[in-house]
Parts: structure tokens; C-alpha cells; sequence
């Protein structure tokens, strides 16, 4: 895990993102301001619609800002170019999707072998690393596989380990289970809570469903239009 | 990314559109070959001309006659301005720096005795060097033993009328009967008197030396200079000097002057026109030969490169696809952390692959058509009687050349898909089902 200063692991401050198509600008995410906590379990909820995945896409360092900060593990999103947010993505966030966005023609190891290529980790922790986090999601079995031939729930978990391997330290989950059965999701769910608890990842989740969300996160932002309205904190 | 990754990558994403990749891969490998076929038969065909100009030593050879000459190649020459091509000058000449010999050109119609044969025939001086030039090629027999050797060399066809097998001529002898000038007691006279004189025949000669370019090519039987020039034979620039109002010592009608190296024609050649003679090479005749060749080089490159040109779209329109077939992938890749360099990169190394195994293969295509072609032309050559020639030539430095040219075409053809790619937003990518 990254040892940063701070107990902040997400600052956002005006964050806003507005796309101008033609005369007109859509305010996707419009003067959000919200912190969430190291090590904490968060949720973004809101109906389709109300920029809780471009926020989220803002986040993962794949979307630019229009005004306004990010701060993730201290380090502001708003000031870094390209290459550092290629850098940023790497190592400090991990990704999710709710399609899995595993690659097809490429097995199990080799995906999550991916961003240990991409962060140059020597060649030779490379196997061990992989078989480390394919069995921490309990797929060590499946690791010549190709995703196709996994369920759902498998591809979810062998995704959620390839967003670990550089260790991140934020999870950002974009519908994780929106794609999955009762049984598989809760099985996805039960991981990530996991996860958060036993390594300590901040966990920010993506949901629409206000009961995922009340089940497993102890902080709910609510979006709606582009603005945060509410911020809900469960009790523990 | 490192590169052991990034080829590993590159690897695999042509082996998941295999065909496609060998086919544009085999596009690239006969535009090499066309290129490779093209240049290799205008190398080829410019080598062999170089040789057989060189067979005649043309390019370290300068020709020097006396603007008195008559036969003087030099249209506006001003006779009575040049000095006599005489003993002098020749020293003169032949302390030049570069110059390695100076020979009179000395031929004489003469009359050859053979057993009861006689035959009335040219003959004529050929420098011991010749040998080493390789001006004379295919003798059968053996070249002259000694500069001054009363050995004589033949004519493959005048061996022919010597004798019904004409290889029978060599060891036997001939006699030439000829006119040899005597020095008289003034500049204005001398006497011409018969002599006859004994020589080995030592090799027949299958071709013309010097490549047939010469005018002593045309003699049928040939004396070693020195032995020439011992004999006096009678010029036909001896009587020129004769009638001249003021007759001198013996000239010399043309010198040939023979240069360590083609580098040092120029020079020579420029000397000897400050002494006021006439100088002629082959060098000044051959820039518009070695023009042609650059030219013609120039021209079967381009149309080579036509075929590769057309390879290099395919690439472009191979990797566009794969990009447009890759969208998810490469948002992946970018949201997995991959930078903008990397996705370019990883293009590159797809390209340059393609050019790289492209490249080789068409090295080898262009190889073997080069071989058919050249076997085609020798056995078409053999069936007229002629010798078989290499008319073909792949010098190294046309493989790595080529192979080279083919990464760097496949490399530029690489730039738009690579920066489409590159630029490609994850965010749209990854929405895009």
C-alpha cells in the first residue's frame, strides 16, 4: 500500500466536468466536493444518468476535469499530464466495470499479468505475484483459462485481481455486480468488503441499487444531475 | 513498457489475426523483392559492364598522340603548336606521378610465314601488363614468358587457317617478314630494309584483348612490346615526319600511358595537356555510361519501391483495422495504466515486425527470382554460343538494405494507425459495446 501523508484517500473539491456538444454544455459533474476516508467502504449512488460514472471515470484518472481538484492519496489529479496520469492510473487506483472488461483472447494470467507489464515489475516476480492474486480471489485453478469459458462472478473476481496487482490503494468499482446473478454478486460483494477490511484498500463503489449500497458501504454519496446531494455516513 | 513485453504483445495481437497479418506481411515481402529483383539485375548489369571496361583497362589507361597526328581525335587542334611525340616525351610522360608504364602502340601489316602457309596479317605490341589486367582472358597455351621473349600470341581464327586443329599450332614456330626502319645520317632520311625474324607460338587467344576496344585489338598475332619496339618496325607515322618541313628523330604516333589507378587518369591526363599533346581516356567516355547506370539504378529502385509503396497502405490499412478491431483492448490497456507511448509503441513493434519478417522473405523471393532470371538469360546465352555471364548481383549490403527500408516503410505506415490508437479516449473506448 501506498504510505502516503494524510488520512484522506479521495478529496474532491468543485470537481466538475462539462462536455459542450454543439451550443449547448451538459454539466456531467458539476462543483462536487466530498472526502472519503483511508481504508474506507464508500458507495456513489444516483439514478442513470446523474454523472456518478463520469465522476467516476474523473476519478480513475481516464477522464480530464473541467474546473475544480481531485486529490487522490494526496496527489492532485487537476495538475498531472498524460503520462503521469497513465502512471497515476498504474499504481495508485485500481479499476472495475461492470462488464468485466477482461481481455478475451487473452488467458487469466496473461490478463492480469497486463499492469505488472505496464509497471515494468521484474519478469521474474511476475508468476509468482499473478498466482498470488488469482488465489487470493480464489481462481489460482482457473489461471490458464480464458475469460469466456469462467461465469460472471469468476471473470468479476479475476478482474477485481487484476486491479490489485500493482497494489493500489483505491478500488474504483463501476456497477460491479451489475452484471451478475444474486448469488454471484454477493459473492463479488463479499470479496470486496473483504478485501477492504483484511488489506486495507479504499473501496469506492458505483450502484444504483440503494441497498447494495446500505449493505456493504458505510458512506453513500447521492448524485442527481451532476451534483452531489447528499452524503449519507452508517453507523458502526 | 520494456521491449521484451512489448514484442511479447505485439506477438500475440498478430497471431489473434493471423491471416490478415501474413497476408499484409506477404504484401511487404514482394514489394521487397521487386525492389530487391530490380536493383539487384541494374547492380548486376552495371557490374558486368564495369568489367568488361575494365577487361579493356579503360579507366587507368590515358591515350597521348601529338597534335601533329593526323588521325588526332582533337577537331580544333593547332598542329604546329604540339611538340613531337618522341623518346623525350615519352620520358617525360612516364615520370609522371601515377604512371606505371608508357608503351608505344606499334602494329605493322606484315607478312607470316607458317610451315608452306603464308598469310599477309596485322600485327601488333601487347604490353606483359595486359596479363595482369586481365585485358587478356581464356588463352590457351600461356601468356608471354618475358617482355623481350621472341614468343608470339594468336588469334583463336587465324590459328584456325594455320592449321586444322588449331590448338596443334602452340610450340611451333612462325616467321614474320617485315619492314624494319633503319636511322640514316641526316634528320631528312632513312632507310627501310626486309628482315624476317623466328617466333614460339606460346597461347592461342579466344577473345579480343582489351576487350575488342582498341585498335591493336584487331591484330591476329601479337608481340611483346619490348620485342616490338627492338624490331624498329616501320610506322606509318614515320613517313608523315618524313615530309614534314622539319623532319626530327623518330615520334611515336600514339603512347599509351598506363596509370597505377583510375584515380589517377584525371591528373595524368591533365599533365599531358599542359605539355601540349592531345590525351584521351575512356574515362571521359564512360561518365555518360556510369550516368546512364546511375540513372537506370535509380529508375528500377523507384519502380521497385512502387510495389512496397503500395505494401506500406496495406499496412496502414491493416493496423487502422486492428485499432478500429482493438478499441475495447486499448481502453483496457490505457485504463489498466498503459501510457499514450506505450500504445504507440506497441503499434510500432506490430509494424515493424511485419516489415522485419516482410523484409526477409522478400530478400529471399527477390533472390530466387534473381537466380531463375539470371538462369534463364545463361542458358538463352549458351544456346547463341555465348558465354554464360553473371548478370546478377545481391551484394550484401542490398540485404540489410532492404530489410532495413522495408522496417522503416512499415514503421511510417505504422505513424497514423499508431497515434489514432494512442489517442484513442478509454472513456468512450470502454462504453463502446
Amino acid at each position: 500500500m501506498n504510505e502516503e501523508t494524510g488520512a484522506l484517500a479521495i478529496e474532491a473539491q468543485g470537481a466538475s466536468r462539462y462536455y459542450t456538444m454543439g451550443e449547448v454544455t451538459v454539466r456531467a459533474v458539476d462543483d462536487v466536493s466530498f472526502t472519503i476516508e483511508r481504508g474506507a467502504f464508500a458507495a456513489l449512488l444516483g439514478p442513470s444518468g446523474s454523472g456518478k460514472s463520469t465522476l467516476l471515470n474523473l476519478l480513475a484518472g481516464l477522464d480530464r476535469l473541467t474546473a475544480g481538484s481531485i486529490k487522490v492519496a494526496g496527489r492532485d489529479l487537476s495538475t498531472m499530464d498524460s503520462e503521469a496520469l497513465a502512471r497515476y492510473r498504474r499504481l495508485t487506483v485500481g479499476m472495475i466495470f461492470q462488464s468485466f472488461n477482461l481481455v478475451p483472447t487473452m488467458t487469466l494470467s496473461d490478463n492480469i499479468e497486463l499492469p505488472l507489464r505496464f509497471a515494468e515489475t521484474p519478469r521474474s516476480e511476475r508468476r509468482d505475484r499473478v498466482m498470488e492474486l488469482l488465489t487470493n480471489v480464489g481462481l489460482a485453478h482457473r489461471a490458464s483459462h480464458k475469460p469466456t469459458e469462467l461465469s460472471g462472478g469468476e471473470q468479476q473476481r479475476a478482474a477485481i485481481a487484476r486491479a490489485l496487482a500493482n497494489r493500489p490503494s483505491v478500488l474504483l468499482a463501476d456497477e460491479p455486480t451489475g452484471n451478475l446473478d444474486s448469488r454471484n454478486g454477493q459473492e463479488v460483494m463479499t470479496l470486496l468488503r473483504e478485501l477492504n477490511e483484511k488489506m486495507g484498500v479504499t473501496v469506492l463503489m458505483v450502484t444504483h441499487d440503494p441497498a447494495l449500497a446500505s449493505r456493504y458501504a458505510r458512506q453513500s454519496l447521492h448524485m442527481a444531475d451532476g451534483k452531489l446531494v447528499s452524503t449519507v455516513e452508517a453507523l458502526r | 513498457m520494456i521491449r521484451q513485453d512489448l514484442l511479447e504483445l505485439a506477438a500475440r495481437n498478430m497471431r489473434n489475426a493471423r491471416l490478415r497479418n501474413a497476408l499484409t506481411t506477404m504484401g511487404i515481402a514482394v514489394g521487397v523483392a521487386s525492389l530487391v529483383a530490380m536493383l539487384s539485375l541494374g547492380i548486376g548489369l552495371q557490374g558486368f559492364a564495369n568489367h568488361q571496361l575494365m577487361k579493356s583497362g579503360m579507366f587507368q589507361t590515358v591515350f597521348v598522340s601529338s597534335k601533329q597526328e593526323m588521325r588526332n581525335m582533337d577537331q580544333d587542334a593547332k598542329p604546329e603548336e604540339s611538340p613531337a611525340l618522341n623518346d623525350e616525351a615519352r620520358k617525360q610522360i612516364a615520370a609522371l606521378p601515377g604512371v606505371e608504364e608508357v608503351v608505344p602502340e606499334v602494329r605493322a601489316m606484315s607478312e607470316v610465314d607458317y610451315g608452306s602457309k603464308t598469310n599477309f596479317t596485322l600485327v601488333a605490341a601487347l604490353p606483359p601488363s595486359a596479363h595482369d589486367e586481365e585485358a587478356v582472358d581464356k588463352v590457351k597455351g600461356r601468356f608471354f614468358s618475358s617482355a623481350n621473349a621472341n614468343e608470339v600470341l594468336v588469334q583463336r581464327d587465324f590459328a584456325k587457317k594455320l592449321e586444322t586443329d588449331p590448338d596443334s599450332v602452340l610450340g611451333k614456330t612462325l616467321t614474320i617478314r617485315y619492314a624494319e626502319r633503319q636511322s640514316g645520317d641526316s634528320p631528312g632520311s632513312f632507310s627501310i630494309e626486309r628482315k624476317e625474324k623466328q617466333f614460339l607460338i606460346v597461347g592461342i587467344l579466344d577473345t579480343e584483348p582489351f576487350g575488342g576496344m582498341r585498335i591493336s585489338s584487331r591484330a591476329r598475332v601479337f608481340l611483346p612490346t619490348q620485342t616490338a619496339e627492338a624490331m624498329n618496325l616501320m610506322q606509318p607515322s614515320d613517313t608523315q615526319q618524313l615530309v614534314r618541313s622539319s623532319p626530327g628523330a623518330r615520334t611515336y604516333s600514339m603512347l599509351t600511358v598506363r596509370m597505377k589507378s583510375a584515380a589517377y587518369a584525371e591528373k595524368v591526363e591533365e599533365s599531358v595537356k599542359k605539355m601540349n599533346y592531345s590525351a584521351y581516356s575512356y574515362l571521359d567516355a564512360t561518365k555518360s555510361i556510369r550516368r546512364f547506370f546511375a540513372v537506370l539504378d535509380m529508375f528500377l529502385g523507384i519502380f521497385g519501391s512502387l510495389a512496397l509503396a503500395v505494401a506500406s497502405l496495406a499496412i496502414v490499412n491493416t493496423l487502422v483495422m486492428a485499432v478500429l478491431e482493438r478499441r475495447r483492448e486499448i481502453g483496457i490497456m490505457k485504463a489498466l495504466g498503459a501510457s499514450d507511448g506505450d500504445v504507440k509503441k506497441l503499434f510500432f513493434a506490430e509494424a515493424a515486425t511485419m516489415g522485419l519478417v516482410g523484409g526477409a522473405l522478400g530478400v529471399s523471393l527477390g533472390w530466387i527470382i534473381g537466380r531463375a532470371i539470371n538462369f534463364g538469360t545463361n542458358i538463352y546465352l549458351q544456346r547463341m554460343k555465348m558465354p554464360a555471364e553473371n548478370l546478377w548481383s545481391v551484394p550484401p549490403l542490398l540485404v540489410v538494405g532492404a530489410i532495413v527500408f522495408a522496417v522503416l516503410v512499415s514503421v511510417l505506415a505504422g505513424i497514423y494507425p499508431a497515434a489514432r490508437a494512442a489517442k484513442l479516449d478509454p472513456v468512450q473506448a470502454l462504453r463502446y459495446e
